[in-house]
């Protein structure tokens, strides 16, 4: 096998359902939503996402992973703290601040956990070794966004950079397609065209988001805000705050 | 690395470049406004004192009516320790509609230990094909409490007035010792679908947000926050949430009026926890 080859089989790993990450148990303000009949249908599903993909939250967290992938790639803690401090900042929610903390928290120790003792003394290597330990001083500890571990994970692995976006937007789309099967509900085959239809969407939003300057991390973020607020005190979930 | 976005350096061709400097200081049981600089069309009422010389209330007018495009202001205000200040402003602020240039609004606000702002300017109209970036930067020092709301409408929807073209966009950031605490970086392009998507506006013309930070919040007030957002006739939605110090509401809906008396609600139950005092809302407000 070649390099990009074990590097593609790295992204499967790292965007698989199966990441013990805990993301299937999290909605983003859908559950509300189809509660209050905001998302009724297949369709509206679909708007929703392509328009969180526009100009939505999910654009910046994206964009963050990918500030995050090249500051790991540089050795450069101190970028990667700030930029993760960045994100907690800006947040909708709570909830969805601690949803960004708990997976990012269950991805940090996962790897954490895997790096082998002999894995070498690359700056990526070091970084992952350094934030995850869970004695070191400056350890990212529990309030570590999701896209800040992604981001570094992919740059260990030596995942392009396009690819690994392209991997977390289709990740996240996925998930919260998931969520619409369940709570409006759909059947599995409209789940999958809905998959097959964001391609395009999750394709121009990762050209945008690669060119983003910091000054342009902007968002339109109301509905998913009230909707996640909403969330926080619905009375039956099926998801978690 | 971190770049906070930067005011235009090259001066505007056309238009004002309003400017404003006020300083705060707290001296034996009284704020006082030690410096207040401006240049037009910003102006300072004289200082007054509606609940005692502690707390300072403060009214900014901008005299020109409203702003076009290419106009700046330029907004600086530093609360020395201890001060406790009210600013508010004498009417809703206006943004026309621009042939070319944005009009910017840069506020810098620094809060030393102990100190308070409460920054309270009415609601900016935004018209239809207006270009506007406003951008608000609080630097809080350590026990340091800052408490904002910004209410905007889109278009003058009264007349059936829609925001179909220009562009909005509004920052907000709080710091504190290096550390952002709450940032907010909202855009609206004129016309866009998020006019009417579920995502952005909902066809609504109205959107406000009511923050406190630099305090920390208990789950019971939360839950008190959010009984008495439920009573409000909002003529819209409304919810609350927890910051990592402090909370946040946003709302969205058709009155800048409901949002305003919202806001006043949920304030009137954060007072007596950050300054042990009840809500003071300027006469002007009514």
């Amino acid at each position: 096998m070649i390099d990009s080859e074990l590097s593609l089989l790295s992204l499967l790993q790292l965007t698989s359902p199966g990441l013990p990450v805990g993301a299937y148990s999290y909605s983003e303000g859908l559950e509300s939503l189809v509660a209050n009949g905001v998302v009724t249908d297949g369709a509206g599903l679909k708007a929703w996402l392509t328009q969180e993909l526009q100009g939505g939250a999910a654009r910046l967290d994206a964009a963050v992973m990918v500030r995050a992938y090249r500051s790991s790639l540089q050795g450069d803690l101190t970028g990667l703290q700030a930029w993760n401090h960045w994100l907690s900042a800006a947040r909708e929610t709570e909830e969805l601040r601690h949803q960004s903390w708990q997976m990012g928290y269950s991805l940090l120790r996962l790897l954490w956990q895997m790096i082998p003792a002999d894995s070498g003394t690359g700056k990526t290597t070091e970084l992952l070794r350094h934030l995850g330990n869970p004695i070191a001083p400056d350890a990212l500890h529990q309030d570590v966004n999701f896209a800040i571990v992604f981001g570094l994970a992919a740059a260990y692995w030596q995942i392009d950079e396009g690819l690994a976006l392209l991997g977390y937007l289709h990740s996240w789309a996925t998930n919260l397609v998931g969520a619409g099967v369940k709570l409006i509900p759909l059947g599995q085959t409209v789940g999958q065209q809905i998959i097959q239809d964001l391609q395009i969407p999750i394709y121009h939003a990762r050209q945008t988001i690669l060119e983003l300057t910091d000054s342009d991390l902007v968002s339109c973020t109301w509905g998913l805000s009230l909707a996640s607020m909403t969330h926080e005190t619905q009375y039956s979930r099926l998801f978690r705050s | 690395m971190i770049v906070a976005p930067q005011p235009e350096t090259q001066p505007s061709p056309s238009g004002w470049h309003g400017r404003l400097h006020q300083e705060f200081e707290y001296r034996q049981g009284t704020t006082s406004m030690s410096h207040c600089q401006t240049c037009a069309p910003l102006k300072v009422q004289r200082p007054f004192y509606p609940e005692g010389e502690a707390v300072c209330h403060s009214v900014i007018l901008h005299t020109a009516g409203g702003m076009v495009g290419g106009d700046r202001l330029s907004l600086d205000l530093r609360l020395h320790p201890g001060a406790q200040a009210l600013i508010t402003t004498s009417s809703a602020g206006k943004i026309y509609r621009s042939q070319g240039s944005t009009v910017q609004q840069t506020t810098q606000i620094q809060v030393a230990a102990g100190a308070c702002l409460e920054w309270f300017p009415q609601e900016t109209i935004v018209f239809n094909g207006a270009k506007y970036d406003q951008t608000l930067r609080v630097e809080l020092a350590a026990g340091a409490r800052w408490l904002g709301w910004e209410i905007s409408r889109f278009g003058r929807s009264a007349r059936g007035e829609q925001f179909l073209q220009g562009n909005w966009r509004s920052t907000t950031e709080v710091w504190q010792q290096g550390i952002p605490l709450w940032i907010d970086r909202q855009q609206l392009p004129g016309g866009s679908d998020l006019l009417h998507s579920p995502n952005g506006l909902a066809n609504c013309p109205v959107v406000g947000s009511f923050a406190l930070v630099g305090q920390s919040i208990t789950a019971d007030v939360v839950t008190q926050l959010r009984d008495c957002c439920a009573a409000i006739a909002w003529e819209g939605t409304a919810g609350v949430t927890r910051l990592m110090s402090g909370v946040l509401c946003r709302y969205r809906g058709y009155s800048t009026r409901a949002a305003r008396h919202g806001f006043q609600a949920l304030w009137a139950i954060l007072r007596p926890l950050y300054l042990g005092r009840s809500a003071c809302p300027p006469r002007i407000w009514i």
